[in-house]
């Protein structure tokens, strides 16, 4: 596996919306590169664009500019359906990313040629019960609900996951369950992650490189260690102080 | 607690009057004591009996063999109505709202357009236009009842069309037709059956209207609304034969509307 091959690129991405007559700009001429085996981490306050950003990776919205590469094969602007054969989302609201009317098992054999079997094995990875699978999400805990969502991510076989704020809606202690998972499954499958969040510390420990998003312009991008030990631009360094003084 | 237990007995004594109207219905033609359509000289105006328990009308026919059978008429259109108007509603309104689009703009102006004006006043011209008969005027009252639904429809489709397992589902590779059937339909059908139950009253009202006015049911059929119009006539001197199909066409629409908001309440409760 050659680490530093690009597989996912962002040139020059632009995004502006339109809200009661105001044109507001989402993002502006951001490039990102996420490399094979990496977990890319993306910071920024509420309404900096990382979920926007998300957004046009995985093609749920169209961009007003640029242009966004897997392995290197231009693939902007292309559906859903044809981004998610080489991505996957995972999503804040775990409970929200599975129809409430469905079981856990109706919704991961959703996933296009998946067998029970492939479930039950992917079940087990991600350190889940099979008894769950008879269950609707209300009926599972918010970490139970995410790893769900982990696993009907995995059953894509793809490998790029894109992970939207997805421990902010846990406990602390299911935070660092799902983390330590996501983790262990970039190791032994070879993931690539774009980690969206605005906990630098949690960014600080899981990602190799850090991307600071500001009012939908990357103000900085590079390793973790120079990112939070040697923060170039102001932004980052009051996103650090703030994250340090509620350490402290 | 006590609250919820009153909504759930309303929910049940309205259903059960329900069903029980809908089995007279299915079965009027073994309840019926006599023939509805057979005319009699020597029975006109009865006023009612033991044998004739509704009395008789103006041709001499059993009025509560008539009530039965129109039951089997007025339900029975109106719950053809609501359901094919809640099917055409419900299944543009998930299109309109999942893919927007020009479809949607023309779609949605045109049900504007029908909403603009009062149902029966439209009702009553196409109506005019088509002549009489049950199916004009079933036609008649759907080319607005749709709209309804596919406004409603619409709203809540657009209120979970960007829905992350709806986004998810996408990702997975599925179409629009599986993520609408699949996804869409069942999370938004219980809102939109509890209105299409709501329009059973109002429908019903539209049918026996129609008919009343000499645009629905023409006779001898026996249908409630001309069978009010053919008696008023001569209420003076048998007001049974208005009083009886007027009281079966009130109850049957308090219950069904009974019912509606029964479900209704029962729903936002849970």
């Amino acid at each position: 596996m050659n680490k530093t091959e690009i597989v996912l690129e962002g040139r020059n991405i632009t995004k502006q919306y339109k809200t009661k007559g105001r044109k507001i700009q989402s993002l502006s001429d951001v490039n990102f590169a996420l490399h094979r085996g990496e977990i890319l981490g993306v910071v920024g306050e509420s309404g900096s664009g990382k979920s926007t950003l998300l957004k046009m990776i995985t093609g749920m919205e169209r961009m007003d500019a640029g242009d966004l590469y897997h392995e290197g094969t231009s693939y902007t602007n292309s559906h859903p359906g044809k981004t998610g054969k080489f991505l996957q989302m995972i999503f804040q609201d775990a409970y929200g990313s599975f129809d409430p009317r469905r079981t856990m098992k109706q919704s991961l054999l959703e996933i296009q040629h998946t067998s029970m079997q492939d479930v039950l094995d992917m079940i087990e990875k991600v350190g889940l019960t099979p008894d769950l699978l008879e269950r609707k999400p209300r009926q599972l805990s918010g970490g139970q609900c995410q790893r769900m969502s982990i696993a009907r991510a995995l059953l894509s076989h793809v490998d790029i996951l894109l992970c939207d704020e997805i421990t902010s809606a846990l406990d602390v202690s299911t935070q660092a369950q799902v983390v330590t998972l996501l983790s262990d499954l970039r190791k032994k499958e070879g993931l690539s992650i774009i980690f969206v969040s605005h906990d630098l510390a949690l960014v600080g420990n899981l990602c190799d490189r850090i991307m600071v998003l500001k009012d939908g312009t990357c103000v900085e991008d590079g390793k973790t260690e120079d990112v939070i030990w040697h923060p170039k631009d102001a932004y980052t360094k009051l996103l650090l102080s703030n994250a340090i003084t509620i350490t402290e | 607690m006590k609250e919820q237990k009153h909504i759930k007995r309303r929910f049940i004594l309205s259903a059960v009057v329900a069903v029980i109207l809908i089995l007279i219905a299915i079965f009027s033609h073994q309840l019926a004591p006599h023939d509805p359509y057979q005319t009699n000289a020597a029975l006109i105006r009865k006023a009612p009996s033991m044998e004739y328990l509704f009395g008789t009308d103006n041709l001499g026919r059993c009025v509560f063999s008539r009530v039965l059978y129109g039951a089997k008429t007025t339900i029975f259109a109106t719950f053809f109505l609501v359901a094919i108007s809640f099917v055409i509603g419900t299944i543009a309104g998930m299109i309109c709202g999942y893919y927007g689009g020009i479809a949607d703009n023309i779609l949605m102006r045109l049900a504007d357009l029908m909403l603009a004006f009062p149902q029966m006043v439209v009702a009553i011209a196409v109506a005019g236009i088509l002549g009489g008969g049950l199916m004009g005027a079933m036609i008649a009252l759907g080319i607005t009842m749709w709209t309804s639904f596919a406004r409603l429809a619409r709203s809540h489709t657009l209120s979970i069309k960007k829905a992350p397992y709806i986004t998810a589902s996408k990702l997975a590779g599925k179409g629009g037709a599986y993520i609408l059937c699949v996804h869409v339909l069942p999370n938004i059908l219980e809102p939109v059956l509890i209105s299409a139950l709501t329009q059973i009253g109002t429908t019903m009202i539209g049918i026996s209207g129609l008919s009343f006015l000499g645009l629905g049911v023409v006779a001898p059929e026996a249908e409630w609304g001309s069978m009010i119009s053919e008696a008023r006539a001569y209420i003076q001197i048998a007001p049974w034969a208005v009083l009886y199909p007027a009281a079966a066409t009130i109850i049957t629409i308090v219950v069904f509307n009974y019912l509606g908001d029964a479900m209704m309440e029962y729903r936002n409760r849970h």
